[in-house]
């Protein structure tokens, strides 16, 4: 059952359509990892899905609701948590997931004891009393992470999770998506890291300048393209490989001069 | 000015230190380092006015126009002594503070152990920039902060006056440096690098508010002329800095060099030159050692312990009570929080609330009658009402404050979240600043005022708070809705700054015409409170009310 229908969509900035007709169904209960190049038009789609950008062109629907009409029914069935680790940092992580619990109309016991926990579980907890504006990148994107999902929302988008995450944070962010599939959830995401989309999709849409231009599951993906590892399907698709080669020769040529 | 003072500076330095020193790396890292120190934003302009290009030039010319005043006081003053006392004690002060909230750009700097060190440039170099960085910071802010003063002096009291004037004027700074040292190491020794960064923040705001209330109020308060007849001596006055310079200063002028004028000269010059010598030598390197100690350790962000459930805090168990939803509770907890913390809204509203007084003094304790006449004949006066009203003035610029943040971007948030009355967030936030900023002022002058006017004023109060509650929301009302800390801090927040001030003198007008027309009838005051409190209620309602389509985002 499609839990998300994308139809017609297009998106433009200033005349500059940086999506350009993207049409998708996706089911619930999927992972979908959601790649392209720079400026491709994955952070825009991603910010329509989850209701924050409105003039678009198209149909958009999740969960059965038009995004246009019931942006505020959407949002909250939705955990949205965005690239950039933009956050109050005056205030402590507490502090902070207590104002987004509050956004989200959650209950001042529901916030404190599933704020305390999921600090606890991120190894934030030593933490969880001081200003984030000392924290690391990852910390920072830790506290988003739970400040997306501590609704327990039905459908998760997530644009570049693992940026400024450690080793370890990975594996633990990968394994929760991983639950959380298990669980019912629907997980919407954009990644750069292809080994971890590879190896936790379900499905896989490859989006460049503003078109979809594969999309199906690795296996699928790798019989069409006839390359090894997601990376290189990427690029053959993308048409970067020769470029890529070309670029690394020309920077080396300059250093030697 | 700085390029002069470092070319002179430089050329010093290529005569004598040739060996060991590597003269084109120290000069583009010493050039780098001014235009850094150019561009950096300070104390006493007010970053929300525009963006300039050269920060330090305008704190310089600030500097040399109050350099200017206190020049015009030695020309007018009669005294010799006096004058230099004043001189001097406001050039260390000023020195001082100047470094305090300002120097610790450059002392706590350690981008260089990021950028330099790992460069091929040897450790004479590094450390020569450093020093040439500091003599060039510490000239130029002498030099506007003196020259007119010293001006002063050579045309009022002549050159014998005037030599003495410039090494003494250079002593103070060496102290006002070695206070600022003194300072910084006693607040390591019991803190953080955090902590000093803290304190250094209250001192800027105080700064500020020097700047914006002191000029306003230092002149009503203190009577020159009083000081000026019945000026004496002390014995304790020999243990202030500016009485040797000042006592220095007269005994070459005058040619007295009896034993306590020596004393003096010998305090003037020893003691400034041996705590200077005490700085470099121990201060200076246990400072950086202590720092560098610091910032080692943290490295890794600082653990406290987990301690399980907490108290609540005073901005939630208030939020609880005042505010009636989960959204309005967020933005009342959000904006109390931020308010504390944001060291750029403080430094912008603070004066703003310094400004209360200097509004009740011009109003009320008027300037030119009797200070004792006017606080006598007060208790027949109406003037209570100026006390009720006068806070609004302040307050009210907070409420557009807020919307400003340098983090912006975190407003994403709100998008992101099921909110449908983003008015409430807004209407919460009114209550966090009315309750926080307003109440207390609003409390202190009701106290005044009932010592002074008596119980009769009470229900004047209560009708005034809810007034004042009209405005502010009125204000809210009338003006662009936008969501605490969410709009980029750049020129448009002037714009329609003058419509905004100008809607809020007629509001505020009529409510006080009307409240000031009610005291003729004894029991109307009483009638209107609840018709205030009505109206308080309906344009908080209005506030909270706002959808999406009436934000300004």
């Amino acid at each position: 059952m499609s839990i998300i229908t994308i139809s017609g969509l297009k998106k433009q900035y200033s005349g500059n359509y940086v999506l350009k007709g993207i049409d998708l169904s996706i089911d619930a209960g999927q992972i979908v990892g959601y790649i392209g190049p720079n400026g491709a038009g994955k952070s825009t789609t991603i910010k329509i899905l989850s209701g924050i950008l409105s003039d678009f062109e198209g149909d958009v629907t999740v969960l059965g609701m038009n995004v246009r009409e019931n942006p505020i029914e959407i949002k909250q069935k939705i955990g949205y948590i965005p690239e950039q680790a933009a956050l109050y940092e005056v205030l402590t992580p507490i502090e902070y997931l207590r104002f987004v619990g509050k956004l989200y109309q959650l209950g001042d016991d529901e916030i404190n004891t599933k704020s305390n926990e999921l600090l606890r579980i991120f190894d934030l907890a030593p933490k969880a009393d001081l200003r984030m504006n000392g924290f690391s990148k990852g910390m920072k994107q830790k506290v988003l992470l739970i400040s997306g999902l501590m609704h327990n929302p039905e459908i998760i988008f997530l644009d570049e999770p693992l940026s400024g995450l450690d080793a370890n944070a990975v594996i633990l962010v990968k394994e929760i998506l991983s639950q959380l599939k298990r669980a019912g959830k629907t997980i919407f995401y954009s990644s750069h890291i292809m080994d971890v989309v590879e190896k936790i999709s379900d499905r896989i849409i490859i989006i460049d300048k503003g078109t979809v231009i594969a999309d199906g599951s690795f296996e699928y993906l790798q019989q069409q393209a006839s390359r090894g590892s997601l990376e290189n399907i990427f690029t053959a698709l993308t048409g970067g490989s020769e470029q890529h080669e070309h670029t690394a020769q020309e920077f080396i040529d300059v250093l030697k001069s | 000015m700085d390029k002069l003072l470092l070319r002179f500076l430089l050329s010093v330095v290529s005569v004598f230190s040739k060996r060991d020193v590597d003269f084109d790396r120290l000069k583009i890292i010493t050039e780098t380092k001014i235009l850094m120190d150019r561009r950096r934003v300070r104390v006493t302009y007010n970053k929300k006015d525009k963006d300039p290009k050269n920060p330090l030039l305008i704190t310089l010319v600030v500097y040399a126009f109050f350099g200017l005043m206190m020049g015009a006081m030695i020309f007018f003053t009669e005294s010799l002594l006096l004058s230099m006392i004043f001189f001097h004690a406001y050039l260390l002060f000023m020195m001082a503070m100047t470094l305090i909230t300002d120097f610790s750009a450059v002392l706590l700097d350690t981008t260089d152990n990021q950028i330099i060190l790992p460069r091929p440039v040897n450790s004479k170099t590094v450390f020569l920039a450093k020093l040439i960085h500091i003599l060039v910071y510490l000239l130029q802010f002498t030099i506007a902060l003196a020259i007119f003063p010293l001006i002063a002096i050579f045309i009022t009291h002549g050159a014998a006056a005037g030599l003495p004037a410039f090494f003494t004027v250079l002593l103070t700074v060496c102290l006002a440096v070695f206070f600022t040292y003194l300072l910084y190491i006693l607040i390591l020794r019991f803190g953080n690098e955090q902590k000093v960064k803290d304190i250094i923040g209250y001192f800027q705001i105080f700064m500020t508010l020097l700047f914006t209330v002191g000029y306003q109020l230092l002149p009503r308060l203190i009577d020159f002329e009083e000081i000026v007849r019945t000026f004496s001596l002390h014995w304790y006055s020999y243990f202030l800095p500016p009485v040797w310079m000042a006592l220095t200063i007269e005994s070459f002028k005058t040619v007295q060099f009896d034993a306590i004028h020596f004393l003096m000269i010998a305090c003037a010059v020893f003691v400034p030159v041996i705590t200077f010598w005490v700085m470099i030598k121990y201060l200076a390197p246990s400072f950086s050692r202590k720092l560098s100690l610091l910032q080692n350790d943290q490295q890794s962000t600082p653990e406290v312990k987990f301690q399980g459930k907490k108290q609540r805090s005073l901005s939630s168990r208030l939020s609880a009570v005042l505010c009636y939803s989960a959204l309005e509770k967020a933005g009342y907890e959000l904006v109390w929080k931020i308010t504390g913390r944001d060291k750029g809204f403080k430094m912008q509203f603070y004066p703003s609330i310094g400004y209360i007084l200097v509004f009740v003094f011009i109003t009320v304790f008027r300037s030119g009658r009797n200070f004792q006449e006017t606080i006598d004949t007060l208790p027949d006066s109406k003037l209570f009402l100026w006390m009720i009203y006068i806070p609004m003035f302040s307050v009210s610029s907070s409420k557009s404050l807020v919307n400003y943040y340098e983090n912006f971007q975190a407003a994403w948030v709100y998008q992101s979240t099921p909110i449908k009355y983003p008015g409430q967030i807004i209407s919460g936030s009114l209550k966090a600043l009315l309750t926080k900023f307003f109440l207390p002022a609003y409390l202190l002058l009701f106290l005044y005022s009932y010592y002074t006017w008596g119980p009769a004023i009470i229900d004047d109060f209560v009708f005034g708070f809810f007034n004042n509650m009209i405005i502010f929301f009125l204000l809210e009302v009338l003006s662009l809705h936008n969501l605490p800390f969410s709009q980029q801090q750049n020129l448009k927040m002037q714009s329609g700054r003058f419509v905004k001030v100008f809607l809020q003198i007629i509001i505020i007008s009529a409510l006080v015409g009307l409240h000031y027309l009610a005291l003729r009838i004894s029991w109307l005051i009483a009638v209107l409170i609840p018709v205030a409190a009505i109206g308080a209620w309906f344009f908080h309602n209005k506030v909270s009310s706002f959808r999406w389509k009436d934000m300004t985002v």
